[in-house]
């Protein structure tokens, strides 16, 4: 009889949060699951039209996988699948930043730190009162001087005049000695904590206000990045064209060489290197990520050299490549990628019980598998450059957030600048102390360098955290995306993705909350096969 | 804290991982700096800053004006109240269904927790547009009942305080039954101070990632009243177009409470995350 008791008192604990359970989830997915089946829209069927929803079977299915909704459908999941090239980047960041703050690093003794802080602090009071004095002192001339109210030529600068400009900047450099000093100061008194504190907070305060702040900087005029970058694109501009064009394209031909032998080495070492029982399928897949991402930088850039040069420039028998032709042999080895991926894909599944590497396959298969997504950054940037080169108007910086080959890249940006010191970030620090000392004390007596220990006791220590974040960051991956749409662009630019698309089809405007539902099953069926093949792979290495 | 990974390195070493610590620490601190900046200038002037650096006069003013502008007060209360709220149920109810999980033996206990489990698995996306449907059904469209109950229970928080009492001794609860306490005061005041730190963790992580919460306010709330603060940012940014001085302010005043929060909790965060990770 006590076990009953037990049974009831268990019952009533577990009430509230059943009761919430059953409504607002457990319930909804039986419902949602039901809905999928309707033509369920709310603008025909509600209270006052009496009318109510129609069982259509899987006919919502399929007008989204190949009917009428499917262009859409497809185009929003390739935009997604685009967008998730950011996950593989901002994990290598997270575990990079983590590896960095559990160095040791900065002066070793108590003393030595407290005297590197005073003299951090003192060193940066002279830095901001010197250039303040050396700076502002003269500038300012007296009213009614030739000078003084000389404009400045550039128009973006308002009606300010030349000192006025001169004097803001220089206020801004103290400022930003100042700041600088303030952080290396920290830094040395409290460590690790202090830029750990210093690279949370982005991921901690992401939602609406870090949108609209990326906003701002994105913006083409005036933004942060933009008046940063052009500058920058001048002095390259200047580069480029005061540098004989011969230069240019024998750089550009050697570049894009090196990166047809690295695509070539690794084709070769694809399908005769996993023969070799030896070669984890870890560190495998990771080499053959970077080789790649290296092979097709090499071409793009080269590409770009061999094109930098006005063509009339060239001594005659060096022009035997053509810029198309260049381009043409470029594509057909990026198509070559898949082929290649494939065929590692195939061998790595026959070899079962060597592989770790969920992360590295599902980043490779995002990455180059979808070879678009390489020819889609590479090509339009290096046409971009070309124009910018070679036109009159010199090169101008991206306009980011409403040019269709750049938003995606920014939120990209945004995204691994947002993430790359969070919760990832924290979970690679506790897997990191989780390590036990003496894995690291059994490598040195091996006499394993810094590499080694990385390679053979860190990274497959870390696995089970691996597995962990790759599983919940592709699933965060594939549904996504809406609030930094919605905010930035408004789905603009390439950059609606499926949530955006279920968001825009449920509660926008259509009210379609059948088609809606169908939307979202189709989601749920595709991060289940993601997580499915993560697992696959992944419990293999960590035994979960 | 174990220095297992670490290695002593040269100074050489130590130097340059320091400097490369600074710059990226730089690259984190900039934008917000620019934020500030950008919210004390003048809206004609924004372009301008961006090539002085400073503005040429200081707008401290831009922020009572944004104040006035919209119901930021209202916003930030509707935030705070529903953010507040949330946790309090979800703490609550997650620490009562942990303890029927960690503490109490009941048949079928194990079979009903896996179910739990197996939800935590479904994507939010799926559960958006039959909850909206439950909450039209309900009556809870457009107030705060719809803002706050339908997200206020979760797997997540349950499972993760089940995994910190496991950690408590079993010897504890059963000296306090010995002593005739009955299951709500072993619960009450044996286990919940015990749980204390997994109890902050899932406290910060609610609050922080309801604070932050964009869709379900977004399709719930059509009265200007209820709007939440990421909501009214948001209007903010479109009815008055291109304010941007404004914009900033208010998005910078809205990071505040979150930045404060993680701040003062932020040693309690680290400590939850490492009882909660993944071991193998």
């Amino acid at each position: 009889m006590k076990k009953r008791r037990t049974f009831w008192i268990a019952m009533l604990f577990l009430l509230p949060n059943l009761l919430g359970f059953l409504i607002f989830t457990a319930g909804p997915v039986v419902f949602s699951l039901w809905m999928s089946l309707t033509d369920w829209a709310l603008t025909k069927h509600n209270a006052y039209s009496g009318a109510s929803a129609q069982f259509i079977g899987l006919e919502n299915y399929r007008r989204l996988l190949f009917g009428d909704e499917s262009q859409l459908f497809w185009e929003y999941f390739g935009n997604t699948l685009f967008l998730m090239i950011g996950i593989p980047i901002g994990i290598a960041g997270s575990l990079a930043l983590a590896l960095l703050l559990n160095q040791n690093i900065g002066p070793k003794r108590a003393r030595s730190k407290a005297g590197a802080v005073g003299v951090t602090l003192l060193v940066t009071i002279l830095a901001v009162g010197a250039t303040w004095l050396v700076t502002t002192p003269g500038l300012e001339p007296a009213a009614g001087a030739a000078n003084y109210a000389a404009m400045t030529a550039d128009s973006g600068l308002g009606n300010l005049a030349v000192w006025e400009v001169q004097k803001l900047r220089s206020g801004a450099a103290v400022t930003a000695i100042a700041v600088l000093g303030l952080i290396v100061a920290a830094g040395l008194a409290i460590g690790p904590v202090f830029f750990r504190t210093v690279f949370y907070l982005p991921s901690m305060l992401a939602g609406v206000a870090i949108f609209l702040l990326w906003k701002a900087l994105y913006k083409p005029q005036g933004g942060l990045i933009n008046s940063t970058l052009e500058p920058a694109l001048g002095v390259i501009q200047n580069t480029v064209t005061s540098t004989p064009a011969a230069l240019w394209y024998a750089l550009g031909l050697l570049l894009w060489a090196s990166g047809v032998v690295l695509c070539l080495w690794m084709f070769a070492r694809g399908t005769l290197g996993l023969t070799r029982r030896d070669i984890s399928g870890l560190s495998y897949t990771g080499l053959v990520l970077v080789v790649i991402s290296l092979g097709a930088m090499m071409l793009g850039l080269g590409y770009l050299f061999c094109q930098l040069p006005p063509r009339s420039l060239l001594p005659s028998g060096l022009d035997i490549l053509t810029g198309e032709q260049l381009s043409a042999i470029g594509q057909s080895l990026t198509g070559a990628f898949p082929a290649a991926g494939e065929e590692i894909r195939l061998a790595v599944l026959t070899l079962g019980d060597q592989i770790r590497p969920a992360t590295a396959i599902e980043a490779f298969t995002t990455i180059v598998g979808d070879r678009s997504a390489v020819a889609e950054v590479v090509m339009p940037m290096t046409t971009v450059l070309h124009e910018g080169l070679t036109s009159g108007d010199g090169l101008m910086p991206p306009q980011w957030l409403i040019d269709i080959r750049w938003a995606k890249p920014a939120l990209i940006i945004m995204g691994v600048w947002t993430a790359v010191g969070g919760g990832n970030m924290l979970l690679y620090l506790a897997g990191l102390s989780n390590i036990p000392t003496e894995l690291y004390e059994a490598a040195d007596i091996d006499g394993a360098g810094g590499w080694q220990r990385f390679a053979h006791v860190t990274w497959p220590q870390l696995a089970p955290t691996t597995f962990f974040i790759v599983i919940m960051s592709t699933i965060g991956g594939l549904q996504g995306g809406f609030d930094q749409a919605r905010v930035m662009t408004e789905g603009k630019a390439g950059t609606t993705v499926l949530s955006y698309y279920l968001y825009n089809i449920a509660f926008d405007d259509q009210f379609q909350l059948g088609l809606a539902s169908a939307i979202a099953w189709v989601m749920f069926g595709m991060i289940f096969i993601m997580t499915l093949f993560n697992y696959r792979f992944g419990s293999r290495a960590t035994n979960l | 804290m174990s220095t297992g990974a670490k290695t002593t390195g040269s100074i050489a070493w130590r130097t340059i991982g320091f400097i490369v610590l600074v710059s990226l620490a730089v690259s984190f601190v900039v934008p917000f700096a620019w934020q500030t900046i950008l919210s004390l200038s003048s809206n004609a002037d924004t372009e301008l800053v961006s090539k002085t650096g400073l503005p040429p006069a200081v707008h401290p003013e831009n922020y009572s004006l944004m104040l006035r502008m919209i119901p930021f007060g209202k916003y930030f209360f509707n935030s705070l109240f529903v953010a507040g709220w949330i946790t309090i149920i979800q703490v609550i109810s997650s620490a009562m269904a942990a303890y029927a999980f960690s503490r109490m033996e009941w048949p079928g206990r194990d079979k009903v927790f896996l179910l739990y489990l197996a939800t935590m698995m479904i994507p939010d996306v799926v559960l958006m547009v039959p909850r909206f449907a439950v909450v039209l059904g309900l009556d809870m469209y457009n107030n705060y009942a719809g803002l706050i109950l339908p997200v206020a229970f979760s797997a997540f928080g349950t499972f993760l305080l089940r995994q910190f009492m496991l950690t408590i001794p079993k010897s504890l609860d059963e000296a306090a039954a010995i002593d005739g306490a009955s299951h709500w005061q072993v619960f009450s005041r044996v286990i919940l101070p015990l749980a204390r730190p997994g109890i902050i963790v899932l406290a910060i992580f609610t609050f922080l990632f309801q604070y932050n919460s964009f869709f379900w306010p977004l399709i719930l709330i059509k009265d200007t009243n209820l709007r939440t603060l990421p909501i009214g940012l948001l209007e903010f940014d479109t009815s008055y177009g291109q304010d941007t001085p404004k914009i900033m302010a208010a998005s910078l005043l809205a990071m505040i409470p979150a930045a404060l929060l993680f701040l003062a909790l932020q040693k309690y965060l680290v400590k939850g995350i490492q009882l909660g990770a993944v071991k193998g």
